[in-house]
């Protein structure tokens, strides 16, 4: 039953876990199949691609850009998505003169129909602490320096809003289709540590 | 119990805590002056330390929400409208804080009071 | 605990390149099972309350699943779902099972 290693013990929360479910299986709580379907959602099919679409989209339509500023969970139902941690999005974007960064301080708030589920760093203490208080610092950290003038907003989800970015489309890319475009919008772009280049790979998490 | 078909539902659906806004007053409006509450609950709460007691400006009425302090104790959903309020960097850090940029946090009607 | 913004002293922010959504089986298992309590509605909104609840030290020094773990095992239990007693008697079953 184990998937790691196969006689090293197992630690504590790998057979507290199973117990549980264990329990919850045999109280009639929980159905096994039910808990593999939900979680092959979040694990394979729902992730950060979602998020390239709608914003490859924006990119290329005016009319769909100003509908997914002005209401964000309607905009991406559009192309069909929504859902769980997702029900309220706000979509923010970056300008020459406008960066935005999105974190949740309080735990780990992340637009999951957009997204997917959140990486390591993004519900880390380091980055929970300081993307308000050292957004710049933060950001260098990441790779991207940003002028003083620039102004920087860092949207703290702390009720149920969730928040994505749309990044800046960067120039040289005129001639590229959507799909060309979807493919170089990258997670962290979309949290805004980031901005998308014409290197960017939505494939890597980078 | 969650049913393998309910499940492709349930995840579309999600569970929004937004509630219907008429009859719930808002006691501000975008572009108002606001100080965040000077209180420390021991209860759950999602009015961050760093916020408290600064000023900043209503930027967005988001709407009606249940308010977590009261239905994460079974103290009922109390519905009111959550802003998306602007602070100013330097109002939270200080002047070593960069002077162009500012934090946008979503706090409930109860969180604030006019400044 | 869990209040961190602009605390300071935790140091630089470390990624992982080409990370995977769960660093192991365990971790799987505790999302899985969290949403779907959660969506059978068994959790009433106190998940949250009940990982700021951890004991200050355990919460920076657990991982997040972890907080998860305990989260949905004191939810289950102050419920009556399930009792302490329950959970580590068949723990420990399965650790015997698997040596």
């Amino acid at each position: 039953m184990s998937t790691n290693h196969h006689n090293a013990p197992e630690s504590e929360p790998a057979l507290r876990v199973k117990a549980l479910e264990l329990l919850l299986t045999e109280k009639g709580l929980v159905d096994p199949q039910a808990l593999d379907l939900l979680v092959d959602t979040y694990e394979n099919k729902v992730g950060p691609k979602n998020g390239a679409q709608v914003v490859a989209r924006a990119w290329v339509d005016p009319a769909y850009k100003a509908r997914l500023l002005s209401n964000g969970t309607a905009a991406i139902a559009e192309l069909g998505f929504s859902g769980m941690q997702g029900e309220d999005l706000v979509v923010v974007e970056n300008t020459p003169e406008v960066h935005n960064l999105i974190v949740c301080t309080l735990c780990s708030c992340y637009p999951w129909p957009m997204l997917g589920l959140p990486p390591v760093w993004y519900k880390s203490a380091p980055y929970r602490s300081r993307a308000v208080s050292d957004p710049r610092g933060v950001l260098r950290e990441f790779g991207l320096e940003l002028a003083p003038n620039v102004e920087i907003r860092v949207w703290d989800s702390s009720a149920e809003i969730r928040y994505l970015v749309l990044p800046e489309r960067p120039k040289g890319t005129e001639h590229m289709s959507e799909a060309q475009l979807a493919e170089l919008i990258t997670r962290d772009s979309m949290i805004g540590v980031t901005k998308v280049t014409l290197d960017s790979k939505a494939g890597s998490q980078a | 119990m969650l049913r393998p078909e309910d499940v492709e539902q349930a995840v579309k659906t999600g569970g929004s805590t937004r509630r219907p806004e008429e009859g719930i007053t808002p006691c501000f409006k975008p572009g108002d002056t606001v100080r965040a509450r000077n209180r420390n609950p021991v209860g759950h709460t999602r009015l961050a330390r760093y916020a408290r007691g600064k000023q900043g400006v209503i930027h967005h009425d988001h709407g009606v929400f249940v308010f977590p302090d009261t239905s994460a104790h079974g103290l009922g959903d109390k519905p009111q409208h959550v802003y998306s309020v602007r602070f100013e960097a330097r109002q939270l850090w200080g002047d070593t804080a960069c002077g162009a940029d500012a934090v946008y946090i979503d706090l409930w009607d109860d969180y604030l009071e006019p400044a | 605990m869990h209040d961190l913004g602009g605390t300071q002293g935790f140091g630089p922010v470390e990624m992982e390149v080409d990370e995977p959504v769960f660093h192991a089986d365990w971790e799987r298992r505790a999302y899985r099972l969290t949403i779907s309590s959660m969506m059978a509605g068994h959790l009433n909104g106190r998940f949250r309350h009940a990982i700021e609840r951890m004991d200050p030290t355990g919460y920076l020094e657990s991982s997040y699943y972890e907080h998860w773990l305990h989260a949905l095992e004191t939810l289950l239990i102050e419920k009556g779902v399930i009792t302490e007693k329950e959970l580590s008697n068949r723990a420990a079953e399965l650790a015997k099972g698997a040596s």
